[in-house]
């Protein structure tokens, strides 16, 4: 066997090791990631799994814990809306009408409930993506 | 000044296309006129970019909201450099600035290198024009940086207050700079195989703009995961967004493309692979372009109708077709001029490290690609959590570490000679007794043990080299001669100096990923807690009203266990142009580890929320910037007598030594691939420190006896 040959087998064998892992990586984090209509409309099938869900506080729904560690709002999308009850150190600039994403499940009729809440910036595209996935606590 | 943008931007559009077509057909039919009337385009073209860029840095700084741009991006609040700084902020800005830049570097690259063959140069030059010609063309069809706003608002939209942050000045105009740069390593590899010139001095001067570009646009990258840890106040640096992934991709491949094209000099291997890597990096930088300016993690309704989207999408199809088709076309010259020396030879270690990076690129593109490609096949958006990149790039990271840990003690050609043999296994000896102390400490995560005894290999076999050298060096008679010996290993030492620089981050990445802790705590006035050896008072909040924000600060007194107490304080800056929290983290940074600090907002004078982050080790991960950038510059610096093609110390009858000196070394030393075909002139060679023209390239040593004909 040639070196060539020894080290196109050795990456094979890299390659399939990186999958395997990708593999078991991805099978222990991915999660659906809907708009709030998108998740009423599949809602049957997606009872007790948790996903992360992108919206809006809708006006005047917003109530915060006396503790801070706590808010109860609803979730609007384009034509529907969700309760949601989040428990967990509250963002800054969490207001009504603001861009946020929960992430958490729901079961059966309850309200949907949130254990991550993060706000999208308002400003423009670079923030938007990366506050989207920063969250206190996070590892690197 | 609207008018003359847009002049200017047309101009420079049409310039640029016939530049592009006037320089490869000029070339190809040998017309001087056409030729003559080419250089002038460019030149034409040139300034026409640069007044676009000057008119819309004008309009910036005098907020000129007349500019859509500077009314979406700006505000009149707006300190002068922020507002100029909102030049790469937005879309049209920043391709705007990418294409300038590319235009630059494609002047520079024009100027510096009269020493290639003409056609080769005429060629890449081409490749070049026409790239700034496409974008230009992304510009005017999709996104017009001098576009008029159709009611100039009394007042601009302001800048994001997370993006008002010095490392903003300079993170996407160092990313930017390295995607430009990348242009130039794909220009010459597709200028040498389309003529056909694949030996001689282009591969050189490839990895000189490679290796520009690789260190530019890492530090680009490592002020941006600053900037993240600074300003987002999560206490991380890397959240594995498509932003930052889009950054990384190019940066991976280019890393392996700057090795497999060491392997093609030293030993004419690996030629295939380096051709395909070049064009892959520079498509990545487009993917990267594409992945933030398409909209594709937006919805897929407003992406299909996205210009930009369409066209990067044909510009990454060509590439994607072209780069193998221009690898089949030459096959015959990109032939290895000699097997492979074993995985245990310096190109098996590049050739090991190349498919690592590729495969953790493949991760990346995977992982950022996951959440559109769903969508589309099964109607239902997926994300993937950054527990699925640590899981798949942990080991691959801990190949590449072992890999470049043994390079010093690697040679060229083929597995390590005896004496060498024998340091290697007293350095793994030495890396096995670190991993078992650090055991025996206490750290028991198996990824930390792994990094603790690849780093010391790393560090060990290093030394060992060096010290190997030294002692060669000082055979030699006299200081002035020991001094250009040392002065002849300059770029090896440039480059183990940059590995040091990943050994770094290996070991910072580690320590603050493995050994982090986090605590949410509410303190009222006063009152102390104790955290990690830690004693934490809240000593007072404090509010102060500016003219464009409120700043509460909150006073932390800290006493450590051991050393003096310090004060941190976090503080939270309300925003009244966009009504918008930022947070302004506190961090006291030692070598050991920093203390991070967030105040969380709305909770009065009296008390606060705060949260607490241990990150060990995180100072190592910006030292591998300085690291990256003492190297770059070692390896850059023009050599001495490098005009005229001779290698340094020869002028004093120095070759003699330098080839006992490298035989002392178990032919470590660069030695040039020999030539396919002769009458390429070696006269003007850019080559390695050592590369010698004259040092009978065509006598291999006896290990090659397998060379292929």
């Amino acid at each position: 066997m040639t070196a060539g040959t020894k080290l196109v087998l050795l990456a094979v064998v890299l390659a399939s090791a990186t999958a395997w892992f990708a593999w078991q990586g991805a099978s222990g984090s991915w999660q659906y990631y809907l708009t709030v209509d998108e998740y009423i409309a599949q809602a049957g099938s997606l009872d007790n799994v948790r996903v992360r869900l992108g919206g809006k506080v809708a006006g005047g729904s917003l109530v915060l814990g006396a503790d801070r560690r706590r808010a109860e709002f609803e979730l609007e999308g384009a034509g529907c809306r969700l309760p949601i009850h989040y428990a967990g150190i509250l963002p800054d600039n969490l207001a009504e009408g603001r861009d946020v994403v929960v992430e958490g499940r729901r079961e059966g009729d309850g309200p949907f409930q949130a254990d991550r809440l993060l706000t999208r910036c308002a400003s423009k595209y670079d923030p938007a993506a990366r506050s989207a996935t920063a969250a206190p606590g996070e590892g690197s | 000044m609207l008018i003359l943008g847009q002049a200017a931007l047309l101009a420079a559009l049409v310039s640029f296309g016939y530049a592009a077509f006037g320089i490869v057909a000029s070339w190809y039919s040998g017309h001087g006129g056409l030729h003559r009337t080419a250089l002038w385009a460019w030149r034409l073209g040139l300034t026409g970019l640069s007044l676009v860029l000057g008119v819309l840095a004008w309009a910036l700084l005098a907020k000129d909201f007349r500019f859509a741009y500077v009314a979406q991006y700006s505000s009149r609040l707006l300190p002068w450099y922020y507002s100029l700084s909102a030049l790469w902020v937005g879309q049209a800005g920043s391709l705007l600035l990418w294409t300038w830049m590319v235009a630059g570097v494609a002047c520079v690259f024009r100027r510096t290198s009269k020493g290639l063959p003409e056609p080769v140069r005429a060629v890449a030059c081409g490749v070049l024009l026409g790239v700034v010609a496409f974008l230009m063309a992304v510009m005017v069809f999709g996104a017009d940086p001098v576009a008029p706003s159709l009611s100039p608002p009394a007042d601009g939209a302001g800048l994001g207050p997370v993006l008002q942050h010095p490392a903003m000045l300079a993170h996407p105009p160092a990313v930017f700079l390295g995607y430009a740069l990348w242009t130039i390593p794909f220009a010459l590899a597709c200028a040498a195989a389309i003529t056909g010139q694949l030996q001689g001095d282009w591969l050189a001067v490839c990895r000189r703009w490679a290796l520009a570009a690789w260190s530019v646009q890492g530090i680009g990258i490592l002020i941006g995961a600053e900037w993240a840890y600074e300003e987002l106040g999560w206490g991380g640096y890397w959240a594995w967004d498509p932003v930052e992934n889009g950054s990384l991709l190019p940066w991976l491949t280019g890393t392996a493309m700057i090795h497999t094209a060491l392997a093609w000099s030293y030993r004419g291997v690996l030629k295939k692979t380096t051709v395909l890597l070049a064009v892959a990096t520079f498509g990545l930088c487009n993917f990267a372009a594409f992945l933030t300016r398409s909209g594709i993690f937006g919805s897929l309704h407003e992406f299909s109708r996205s210009t930009i989207a369409w066209m990067f999408l044909l510009l990454l199809a060509v590439l994607a077709a072209a780069g193998p088709l221009l690898v089949c076309y030459r096959r015959g010259a990109l032939r290895p001029q000699h097997a492979l020396g074993g995985l245990w030879s310096r190109e098996g270690l590049a050739a090991l490290a190349a498919a690592a990076l590729v495969l953790l690129a493949a991760i990346v593109t995977a992982g950022t690609l996951a959440g559109p490609v769903s969508k589309a096949i099964a109607g239902r958006a997926v994300t993937l959590e950054p527990h699925f990149y640590n899981t798949a790039a942990v080991p691959l990271a801990l190949v590449l570490l072992g890999a470049m840990a043994m390079v010093p003690l690697v040679r060229w050609g083929g597995p390590p000679e005896r004496a060498e043999r024998q340091k290697l296994a007293g350095v793994v000896a030495l890396a096995v007794v670190a991993a078992l102390v650090a055991f025996i400490v206490g750290v028991r995560h198996g990824v930390a043990l792994a990094v603790v005894g690849l780093s010391v290999l790393a560090l060990g076999s290093l030394l060992a080299a060096a010290v190997g050298d030294f002692r060669s060096v000082l055979r030699a008679s006299g200081w002035r001669r020991r001094a250009r010996l040392l002065l002849a290993r300059r770029r090896q030492y440039a480059g183990y100096v940059m590995h040091l620089g990943f050994v770094s981050l290996m070991v910072g990445v580690a320590g603050s990923s493995l050994g982090s802790a986090t605590c949410d705590v509410t303190l009222l006035r006063g009152q102390a807690f104790e955290w990690l050896g830690y004693t934490i008072r809240l000593a007072s909040v404090e509010q102060t009203v500016l003219a464009d924000k409120r700043v509460v600060e909150t006073r932390l007194e800290v006493e450590p266990s051991r050393g003096a107490p310090f004060l941190l304080v976090p503080a939270q800056h309300f925003h009244f142009t966009t009504q918008e929290w930022t947070a302004e983290v506190a961090v006291r940074s030692t070598w050991w580890g920093d203390l991070y600090a967030v105040a969380h907002g709305g909770s009065g004078d009296q008390r606060a929320d705060l949260t607490f982050i241990v990150n060990p080790l995180m100072r190592f991960i910006w030292l591998s910037g300085g690291l990256v950038a003492v190297g770059a510059v070692a390896g850059l610096w023009p050599r001495r007598g490098a005009k005229g093609g001779r290698p340094p110390g020869t002028a004093a009858g120095l070759q003699p030594e330098l080839d006992r000196f490298i035989q002392a070394r178990g032919l470590r030393g660069p030695r040039r691939a020999p030539e396919r075909t002769t009458g390429v002139s070696p006269a003007a060679s850019c080559g390695p420190a050592l590369n010698a023209p004259h040092r009978n390239p065509a006598a291999p040593c006896s290990r090659d006896a397998a060379a292929r004909p």
